[in-house]
Formats: structure tokens, C-alpha cells, sequence
């Protein structure tokens, strides 16, 4: 097990520098993006960007932090790196053929598939929250502020979106033997529904609705976690579990 | 060791992929402290067969019991007591080879990682080197050895020494002679009819996804006192034509290598006595055998005798 941990600390760590460095950037740019909001406005090609940067100027500096580092960054990488992080977890091993080891050490299947969902779905979120937790302290480089609190709120309701992505991909990890395609039919998947996102006649069909700047500024206003979206996330990443445990205590190594 | 007094029980146990019978519904008992050969061409159900021992492929039918633990559901119970070396070979290249074995290990006795270590270095692995870089000979060694290592009375081997060279061949049959000398019940699948003759009490031979024979050391004797080999400076045709002609049948003919102009004949006799076949043998216009061999059944035979092929 520890090797596997060891495995996945890799990947957290991977993951959080790169959000790390991109939070960073973005908020040593705010000075300059402030002053250049009008220009930016006017060369916009899309309302949907229109329509962001209007909100980006009414929130202040905390919307541009939750639209750069939450719906930007953890959006478009976290959903890259939980795909990443779920495809090879038990298609991976069926792939090398390793499976057959796997399962045959005297440990339950359903025992090493939750340390395998654990393991992933923690290097996905703890990223997310230790990058978040830095803000003030980035914030605090270019003279504003930020509290804590709202962040760590906007962390667990960005995790649980991804969770989603990542649960549904390690579900079909377990029943599948092809990790790379995995990886490719659902980050096609998920590019298609954030390009949605942008295209104003449908983008209330993206999935990327339930965590964009209007949900984190909601968050950050102190209104709490919307029970129905998270309770929705959850139960998608309960019932793909379910589904995992199921699969998996079927499936035949070979 | 928990139970050494159980060995492995059998019964109706099969397998069925859609209209491929894997395994046909086979029924055995195999008693604790037994080293038991598992043999059958490609395809037979060998590996099937252990598979499922373990819980690694779900039977169609039938039940069996490991070490007195009845196999259900994932076979958990069954690993606990049983331990598994796979046919198929696939490990992490970038680990080193002491990661891998702590690895196959999880779930076993903390003692089991330096038994697992003394094992490898008895065979010469090195264990700080990367997996990646191991034969694949060596890869199966690192097996072998977490396979041998726990405390467990009953060890499933899929083609243990496939891969081997004749010395490290070798060496592991020693491995299983010494852990089956300790009361532990080993059976194991091969191919190599020689390995399993030297260190095997029993011999089940599959043919495709059925048992077709099973013997012991005695009635292999049984069958070898019945089987009556000569070597006659002549060629075949004419060899099993006089034969023939004295009511005597030649179960099988072939030359040896290197003895041009000279064939191998053997013949069954009705029972174990081969005074009577010599007495026939007389009358026959053969010139006299350069070489006889009564009493003695090769593994070779045997597989010949029950598949119709020549064993490897």
C-alpha cells in the first residue's frame, strides 16, 4: 500500500504545483488585467467572455481569484488530472496484466478498490485546497485580501464537481481494460461540455454550470454549500462507486 | 503453519466460457503433504483450474475446499490459506525487485518478507536491482519465492519453471521437495515432463478441460511393468509387420537420435510378464533386439500413451 500511496503523492504534488503556478501567476497579473478590463471587454469574441469579465469587474478581486483559479484552473486541468488520475487505476493493471497479482494477495477486492478511489480522489482534492489556502498569502503580494474560510467552502465544492468526473472515469476503469481510451472518450467529453459552456444557447446544458464564477461568488457572499448541487455530486460519485464495487468483485483478471 | 492436515477437495468443480468448456466438472482429493504435477497441453484447463482454486476465475459449478476453507465468493478466505504463483508473468518494471516482493507479500505474515528475501537470494536474485531489468527466468524466480515464503498450507504453482535454466530448475524443484517435506501441499501445472517426474508424488494428467488420468507412483509402475521396449537393426515398417504376423502390437515406434538404422519398438503386454512376448518374438523373422527395456515408463510414454503426441 505504500508504494501506491507513494504512487499517488507523486501526483498530488505534480498537480498542485502546476495549479500553484498558475494561481500564482494570475494574481501577480491582477494589477495589470485590472487596468486593461475595458480593452479586454471590447476584444472578447464571445458574449459568454463578455458576460465574464463584466463579472469579474463587479465581484473585485475576489471573482477574479474564484474565475481564475476555481473555474479556470481547477476546471480545465482538475478535470484533465482526475480523468488522468482514475483511468489507469484498475484498467491500467489489467492493461500491464498485473491484475492477476493484484488479486491475488489475500486482500479483498473491494478493500483494494476503495484505497484505489481514496487514494486518487485525495490526490485530486488536497491539491485543490492546499493551492486555494495559499490565496491570502499571494493576495497579500499585491496589497489585497482574501478570507480563508469562503475558500476552503469553493475547495470542497470544486473537489466534489471533479469527484464526479474522477468517479465516473474510475468507474469505467474497473470494467475496462483500456486506460488510454478511457482518458480520451472523457476528456473529449468534458472539453465538449466546457466549450459548451461558452456558446450562450447551450450553455446551460454544461455541466461547468454547477461550478462557475456565479456559484463561487455565492460561496465567498457566505451563502454556504448549495445543498442540491453537492448532494447531486455526491450521489454521482456514490453511485459510481457502487457501481466500481460491483464491476470489479466480477471482473475476471484475465 | 494453520492446518497442514487439509490438502485440497475437490468436487464437480468446472468452468464454462459461453460454449467453451474450460473445465469439464472434476472431482479430487489431494491429500495434505502431496506434491502433485499438473499436466496437459496448451489449453487443457491447467491454469483454469488453479485460477479458480484461488478465486481468480469464478467456477461454473461444483465447490471445493483449501486447507479445510471452502472457496466462495472473491476466494479471500481461500488466499489467506493458499498461496499463487501466475503462469503469466507481469510485474512493475520500475520497482526494485525487494518493492515487489513487499508487494506480493501484503496480506501475509511479517515474517513471510525475510523468508521471501532468504528464498530470492538462494537463487541468486538480486534484490536491489530494478524489476525492468530481470530475465524473464528471474522475474518467474521472484515469484516463486513470494509464493514460497508464507506460512500457509497449500501453494497453487502455474508453471513454476518455465523460463529456467536446467540448473535453476534445478534448484526450485529442490524449493518444492524441502516446503513439501514440512507437511505443505503443493500442486503445481507443467510442461516439462522430466521436472514433474523427478519431484512429483502424483500426476494428473488434463486433456481438453477434463481429467484423464491420475497416478501415483505405483500404477505408473503398473503401467510401465506392462509396457515392453526394443531395439531392433531394422526399420519400422517391416518391425511392425512381424509383429503383427506373432499377435504382438507395437504401440509405438521411433528412432533415437544418433542411431541411424536402428528403431525403438514398444509393445503392451497382456500382463506384467515379458517371458511370453520373447517366446513370440522368436518365432518372427526379426534379427535380435540390440536393446530391451522392461519395467521402466518414461514420462514421455506415459504423455504419448494418454495424448497421442510426444511429451516435452
Amino acid at each position: 500500500m505504500g508504494r501506491e500511496l507513494k504512487a499517488y503523492a507523486w501526483r498530488a504534488l505534480g498537480f498542485f504545483l502546476v495549479l500553484e503556478l498558475m494561481l500564482a501567476g494570475a494574481i501577480l497579473m491582477f494589477p495589470n488585467f485590472e487596468g486593461k478590463m475595458g480593452s479586454l471587454r471590447a476584444m472578447a469574441p464571445l458574449e459568454s467572455l463578455r458576460s465574464m469579465i463584466d463579472q469579474l469587474e463587479e465581484g473585485g478581486i475576489a471573482a477574479y481569484v474564484v474565475g481564475q483559479h476555481f473555474f479556470k484552473g481547477c476546471n480545465t486541468l482538475g478535470s484533465a488530472a482526475a480523468v488522468l488520475f482514475a483511468c489507469p487505476a484498475i484498467a491500467g493493471e489489467a492493461q500491464r496484466g498485473t491484475l492477476e497479482l493484484w488479486l491475488a494477495r489475500p486482500v479483498s477486492r473491494t478493500r483494494l478498490l476503495l484505497e484505489r478511489f481514496a487514494f486518487g480522489w485525495l490526490a485530486l482534492g488536497i491539491p485543490i485546497l492546499a493551492s486555494s489556502l495559499s490565496v491570502p498569502w499571494l493576495l497579500a503580494r499585491i496589497g489585497e485580501s482574501m478570507d480563508v474560510g469562503p475558500l476552503v467552502w469553493c475547495s470542497l465544492h470544486q473537489t466534489l464537481l471533479l469527484g464526479a468526473f474522477y468517479a465516473i472515469a474510475f468507474a469505467w476503469s474497473a470494467c475496462g481494460r483500456n486506460p488510454v481510451r478511457i482518458a480520451f472518450v472523457m476528456l473529449f467529453l468534458l472539453t465538449a461540455e466546457f466549450a459548451a459552456y461558452l456558446i450562450m444557447q447551450v450553455t446551460h446544458y454544461s455541466v461547468f454550470r454547477l461550478a462557475d464564477i456565479d456559484d463561487f461568488m455565492r460561496l465567498v457572499d457566505g451563502a454556504g454549500l448549495d445543498p442540491w448541487i453537492c448532494g447531486s455530486l455526491t450521489a454521482v460519485q456514490l453511485a459510481a462507486l457502487g457501481f466500481a464495487i460491483w464491476a470489479f468483485r466480477r471482473r475476471l483478471p484475465a | 503453519m494453520s492446518t497442514p492436515s487439509a490438502g485440497i477437495a475437490i468436487d464437480g468443480l468446472s468452468r464454462r466460457f459461453g460454449e467453451h468448456v474450460a473445465l469439464a466438472p472434476l472431482s479430487l482429493t489431494i491429500r495434505a503433504g502431496e506434491l502433485v504435477g499438473l499436466l496437459g497441453p496448451n489449453g487443457s484447463g491447467k491454469s483454469t483450474l488453479l485460477r479458480m482454486l484461488v478465486g481468480l476465475v469464478r467456477p461454473s459449478a461444483g465447490s471445493a475446499r483449501i486447507a479445510g476453507v471452502p472457496l466462495a465468493g472473491d476466494g479471500l478466505a481461500v488466499r489467506r490459506v493458499a498461496t499463487f504463483a501466475p503462469g503469466e508473468i507481469a510485474l512493475y518494471g520500475e520497482w526494485s525487485a525487494h518493492a515487489q516482493l513487499d508487494w506480493l507479500l501484503r496480506g501475509r505474515e511479517r515474517a513471510a518478507f525475510p523468508r521471501a528475501r532468504a528464498i530470492a537470494e538462494r537463487l541468486g536474485l538480486p534484490l536491489r536491482a530494478a524489476v525492468r531489468s530481470y530475465s524473464h527466468g528471474m522475474k518467474r524466480q521472484l515469484l516463486l519465492a513470494a509464493a514460497l515464503a508464507p506460512d500457509v498450507p497449500v501453494r497453487l504453482l502455474d508453471e513454476p519453471t518455465e523460463g529456467l535454466d536446467p540448473t535453476k530448475r534445478g534448484e526450485v524443484l529442490a524449493l518444492l521437495r524441502e516446503d513439501r517435506a514440512t507437511g505443505r501441499t503443493l500442486l503445481l501445472s507443467s510442461h516439462h515432463l522430466g521436472e514433474v517426474d523427478a519431484a512429483c508424488t502424483r500426476l494428473l494428467f488434463l486433456s481438453t478441460g477434463r481429467c484423464i488420468a491420475d497416478e501415483d507412483a505405483r500404477s505408473l509402475e503398473q503401467r510401465a511393468a506392462s509396457l515392453l521396449r526394443l531395439r531392433f537393426p531394422s526399420d519400422a515398417q517391416r518391425i511392425s509387420d512381424a509383429l503383427a504376423r506373432v499377435g504382438l502390437s507395437a504401440a509405438r515406434t521411433w528412432q533415437a537420435p544418433g542411431e541411424d538404422g536402428h528403431t525403438w519398438v514398444s509393445c503392451r503386454l497382456e500382463g506384467s510378464d515379458p517371458r511370453p512376448a520373447f517366446a513370440r518374438l522368436s518365432a518372427t523373422d526379426l534379427p535380435a533386439p540390440s536393446a530391451v527395456q522392461h519395467g521402466r515408463l518414461s514420462l514421455t510414454e506415459l504423455y504419448h500413451e494418454l495424448y497421442g503426441v510426444e511429451g516435452v
